[in-house]
């Protein structure tokens, strides 16, 4: 088990490494930061003196190492745009990005879950139907597409909810419900084809057999461990909610990381995307190497096979 | 199942497109409870003048603040505010004798103390006056007595006067000295017609009016009891809400929408001093590209339907230009050469100059909408020219125009909002870093132009200037912008070219 | 954009009678899947004579027309037209190429770096797995929108640019099935056989191991274009995907955005379309999975 656990914390690390080489690597594929901090007044004098004030004339290397100690440390440099520490603009749109993620990947447990299980409980069923439907659709659905056609009905003609901006809880009612709709069908369609297996199985055939009364043999035993594949679904499905927000947060001008990330592109400040890249991988490789090591432990088999 | 799933899909698409077509909801009007209901899609910034440069918290601003003088902009003339009479008593001091029977919102009478505090202090480097250049011609001032005060100047500054009027406001010394810049933001008190009775930044304003206001201010005989201000950034909002009536007064509205809008409520499109233009650079590429030719420049002024682009993407009050500056400014000479659209003549022009199979360049474009840029690229297709649209942030654009790296640059210019030509003609055609033309003969016209005391000879050499940039074509000038303003029914409002609403002016039908 | 798990079964059936019901509706799905999405290849492949007009033909004086069901609508542009006078039905007809081109273009480039990846770290195992497994966790943890954003802004985005970006950003699940499906048959008896007969590793791959991949490979095709089609109206609806003037669905949502209020459909139709490709290329997809029984176990 340990060893399981010290194997996987390695690969995270290493990953960790090759992901912060890449979004490092950004910065110098899109030409001279120099000349990008210079600005467009900036003329070549001005370039080369930031070249060496920054450091850029130092072998790659060694800039890479002392980016990635500084990112260690919070220190992501300066967004050219804003003139101030990137770490700081970060820490001002990160906890409406995690907020609404956080919200959305609750909101679309709460309805795959109890959808999953009520469909696996009657395969073919009428309920089994509309639950299958609705994950059709919903995979089929551009989410910014489902944002602005939201707009359009619930916001503009009905005036039912505000429709961009959070200026209260109920700014947040759309994105979080679109945003949901998005992460919701697999967790529904895992949660369902765990629940058939489980339901299947031999032990919970013999805790009928027992003449358990339904409801606990479907929730002391069934569900418990159906939600197994469920914990490492909802791992990636988190991280993505959060880097899925890029699209939902410029739909809804939300001030929201997504929404800096794409501004930042916009206007070339590559020290901010950078961040956002590094921050948001890192986020997606804890999570799963947490829910990796979660299952491991509630599921013995799993350890011997890596 | 599939099957039932997919005509479900098509059957929610089908509804979407089917709602579509269904109405929304309606809601009273702010004429009932004798309140003005506004919005922008941007928000206000913190509400000291002195730190921001957006027009919303400006706008604000001005409605809370008042500062010595006051331009009527329908008469052209400087009316007294806060100060009665003003006087140069030396080439760098003007004494103003200060209104006595003024109070603060918050009670504290207005003397010669809040100005002194108020200049002393935002002159100083240290306070972080957004613009220096509104302040940096102040020394300092000196108090004369409790209503008279005089300001010295650190250098002389034609638009002192203009500057003073309503630009710079007088805070009281007291609340200030205390609280400082941000103290000011967060509790606003002035001596306006309006005062701050309700603040959540970036959401929600609201103004109450101010029965004390100063007797004679030319602010005077605000009708409107209540101004609510919120900040809606999608403008389809605001649209939504300025039909149902629940918005009496928004602004900066796309043509198209105002188009719609109009007839269901009122819109005013008041025409403002910006111009767009597409500039020509004959020096560009080491002056070795078909632009050098002027057959060639005048051929793309043909090819290019301007009345069409005008009337499909500005409208309103904007109308063609002939010549390279706003009709509305001193100097813009309209007698001038003009080109019709006549893809023809353009074609024949260009196999004149030897591009009968027609040439590729490069047109960056910076803060114009792209479909206009478009439209452009689309007419000169038609007579051959492959026009490579490329869109950048204008500093960049502006970087690539001065470096000599493009052809044609299609942007805007504002002229800082001032009627005289001398604001536009000698930063393109004066032999600056942004005149990419270089013609000595318009250089010498304007710089006799520039300095000349004498209308009659500025406006003699402002017109020789501007009849050859259009005989030359240099320039390519479409339009003269213009600003829609959506407003209640009910709802008696005038704009301004300055794009200060003045709300206190505004009254119910 | 789309989820980046796994294509899970949709779960076994319980009696032997819904297993046959599934199978026959999961049939059916691809037949009519399949029939939809062949018919909207067509359309894309005939667009040139399908189109009424020009998709680049500005017209000034048109612009917004309604489309048919609005009493102000004109006979020639049925579905109306654009903020530039563009008929919208021929935008919509040639949109559907830029889509399939796209979404196929990439499941091919991907397919195939991503069968390469996974087939060689399932082959060969141990070290050589390692890096393989290393390669498909760091791609995993990327942000895929923002990555593919970034990648699009720095290297400029023709369409066939943003082709090889998606591509190198999305073999990720052609790599983790054939890894998975070559584990499993790297030691049955014909592979074995093969090697015995001193067949190169690379025949051995190539001719023994990839045509028993292909269902498996398939179904995640299927997936991938759906994917793809997906991330390229993202990216397109966001500014940095296909450039215009090109009438691509993503890019038509975002410039019908300004006007959501007056002219809804202008935004409507072309995700509607984009809806109706993206199911029924999902519907083939699950069709297949069930007809090939489940090959990614």
């Amino acid at each position: 088990m340990l060893l399981f656990v010290f194997k996987r914390l390695l690969m995270a690390l290493v990953v960790c490494v090759a992901v912060s080489a890449l979004s490092f690597a950004l910065m110098w594929l899109s030409g001279d930061p120099a000349i990008a901090i210079a600005g467009s007044g900036g003329r070549a004098e001005d370039a080369e003196a930031i070249r060496i004030a920054y450091g850029f004339d130092r072998p790659i290397l060694v800039q890479f190492a002392d980016w990635a100690f500084k990112a260690l440390g919070g220190d992501f440099g300066r967004s050219i745009y804003f003139n101030i520490p990137v770490s700081e603009i970060i820490a001002d749109r990160l906890p409406v990005s995690l907020y609404l993620g956080l919200m959305s990947f609750a909101l679309a447990l709460a309805i795959a879950v109890p959808l999953g299980v009520l469909a696996a409980l009657r395969p073919n069923s009428l309920v089994d139907h509309i639950a299958l439907m609705i994950a059709v659709l919903g995979q089929a659905i551009p989410s910014f597409w489902l944002g602005l056609m939201a707009i359009v009905v619930f916001g503009v003609w009905y005036g039912l909810v505000p429709i961009s901006g959070i200026e209260d809880w109920r700014g947040f009612i759309l994105p979080v419900v679109v945003l949901s709709y998005y992460a919701m069908p697999a967790m529904m369609r895992i949660t369902r084809s765990g629940m058939i297996d489980v339901l299947n199985a031999d032990y919970v055939r013999t805790a009928y057999a027992k003449g358990l009364p339904k409801r606990t043999v479907i929730f002391r035993h069934a569900l418990r461990n159906a939600v197994l594949p469920l914990v490492s679904l909802s791992a990636v499905q988190l991280g993505m909610l959060l880097s899925g927000s890029i699209v939902i947060e410029s739909v809804f001008a939300i001030n929201g990381l997504g929404r800096l990330a794409w501004e930042s592109l916009l206007r070339s400040d590559l020290p901010v995307v950078q961040a956002i890249i590094l921050i948001l991988s890192l986020v997606y490789i804890g999570l799963t190497t947490f829910s990796d090591i979660l299952n491991a432990m509630l599921d013995p088999r799993i350890r011997g096979t890596d | 199942m599939m099957g039932s799933s997919f005509k479900r899909c098509l059957l929610g698409c089908a509804t979407a497109v089917a709602l579509t077509l269904a109405a929304g909801p309606a809601v009273q009007a702010g004429k009932d409870d004798n309140t003005l209901q506004v919005a922008f899609a941007a928000e206000p910034e913190p509400l000291d003048t002195y730190k921001i440069a957006g027009r919303q918290g400006l706008i604000l601003a001005r409605h809370i603040y008042d500062g010595l003088l006051y331009k009527d902009l329908d008469s052209g003339e400087i009316k007294p505010a806060l100060a009665e009479a003003w006087e140069f008593t030396g080439p760098l001091t003007i004494d103003f004798d200060l209104r006595r029977d003024v109070t603060f919102h918050n009670g504290a009478p207005f003397t010669a103390e809040d100005v002194v505090a108020t200049f002393n202090t935002v002159v100083a480097p240290e306070y972080g006056t957004r613009y220096s250049i509104s302040v940096d011609w102040i020394d300092h001032v000196e108090k004369l007595d409790d209503h008279k005060v005089r300001i010295h100047m650190s250098k002389p500054f034609a638009g002192a006067v203009e500057m003073l009027a309503d630009a710079l406001p007088i805070y009281p010394r007291e609340h200030f000295a205390a609280n400082g810049s941000e103290g000011m933001a967060r509790e606003p008190v002035g001596t306006g017609p309006y005062r701050l009775v309700e603040q959540i930044p970036g959401v929600r304003y609201v103004l109450e009016r101010f029965e004390d206001h100063y007797q004679g201010s030319p602010k005077a005989g605000a009708s409107i009891d209540r101004i609510v201000v919120r900040t809606i950034p999608e403008m389809n909002t605001q649209y939504a809400e300025l039909l149902s009536g629940s918005l009496d007064w928004i602004w900066r509205i796309p043509p198209d929408q105002a188009r719609r809008l109009d007839g269901r409520v009122s819109i005013i499109s008041a025409p403002i001093m910006r111009i767009s233009y597409i500039g020509f650079a004959p020096q560009a590429l080491g002056g070795d590209s078909p632009i050098a030719d002027s057959r060639v420049r005048r051929a793309l002024l043909h090819a290019v339907n301007r009345e069409a682009i005008t009337e499909a993407f500005s409208g309103g009050a904007s109308k063609v230009l002939k010549s390279a500056c706003n009709p509305a400014q001193f100097g813009c000479e309209q007698d001038v050469v003009t080109y019709d659209y006549d893809p023809e003549k353009a074609k024949a022009l260009l196999a004149e100059a030897g591009y009968s199979d027609g040439f590729e360049m490069e047109i960056v474009f910076a803060a114009m909408p792209r479909p206009v840029a478009e439209a452009i690229a689309a007419d000169l297709a038609n007579v051959g020219v492959t026009a490579i649209l490329n869109e950048q942030q204008y500093a960049a654009g502006v970087g690539k125009w001065r470096a000599k790296e493009i052809p044609g640059f299609f942007s805007n210019w504002g002229s800082y909002g001032i009627g005289d030509v001398v604001f536009i003609l000698s930063n393109f055609f004066g032999g600056g870093a942004d005149d990419q033309v270089q013609d000595q003969e318009v250089i010498e016209w304007l710089a006799v132009a520039d300095t000349a005391s004498d209308p009659a000879v500025r406006q003699e050499n402002y017109s020789k200037a501007l009849k050859k940039i259009a005989e030359e074509a240099y320039w390519m000038p479409l339009y003269n912008f213009n600003v829609n303003y959506g407003l209640s029914q009910d709802l008696n409002f005038t704009p301004h070219p300055d794009e200060f609403a003045r709300w206190w002016l505004a009254s119910w039908k | 954009m789309r989820s980046e798990e796994m294509p899970e079964e949709a779960g076994a059936a319980t009696s032997g009678k819904g297993r046959a019901l599934k199978r026959v509706l999961g049939s059916s799905g691809t037949v009519i899947g399949g029939s939809v999405l062949l018919l909207m290849i067509l359309i894309a492949v005939f667009a040139p004579w399908l189109a009424p007009h020009d998709p680049y033909a500005q017209s000034l004086t048109d612009r917004f027309l309604p489309p048919f069901w609005h009493d102000a609508s004109h006979p020639a542009h049925p579905f109306g037209t654009d903020h530039l006078g563009r008929d919208y039905l021929s935008r919509l007809i040639y949109g559907s190429r830029v889509s399939l081109t796209i979404g196929f273009g990439v499941a091919l480039i991907s397919g195939v770096i991503g069968i390469a990846v996974g087939m060689t770290g399932g082959y060969f195992g141990g070290r050589i797995d390692m890096v393989v497994n290393f390669l498909i966790t760091t791609r995993l943890s990327l942000p895929i929108v923002l990555v593919a954003l970034a990648a699009v802004a720095v290297a400029g985005a023709s369409q066939g640019l943003l082709i090889i970006i998606l591509s190198l950003l999305l073999w990720d699940r052609f790599a983790v099935v054939s890894r998975a499906a070559t584990q499993s048959l790297r030691s049955r008896e014909f592979v074995i056989g093969a090697r015995a007969i001193g067949l190169s590793h690379a025949a051995i791959m190539l001719r023994e191991i990839l045509p028993n991949l292909k269902g498996a490979i398939i179904v995640v095709a299927t997936l991938e274009i759906a994917n793809v089609i997906l991330l390229e109206a993202a990216l397109s609806f966001l500014g940095l995907g296909v450039r215009p003037p090109t009438p691509s669905w993503g890019l038509m949502i975002a410039e019908g955005r300004e006007n959501i209020l007056f002219d809804p459909w202008l935004i409507a139709l072309p995700g509607a379309a984009l809806c109706l490709l993206v199911l029924v290329v999902n519907l083939m997809g699950d069709g297949l999975r069930h007809l090939g029984g489940n090959p990614i176990r």
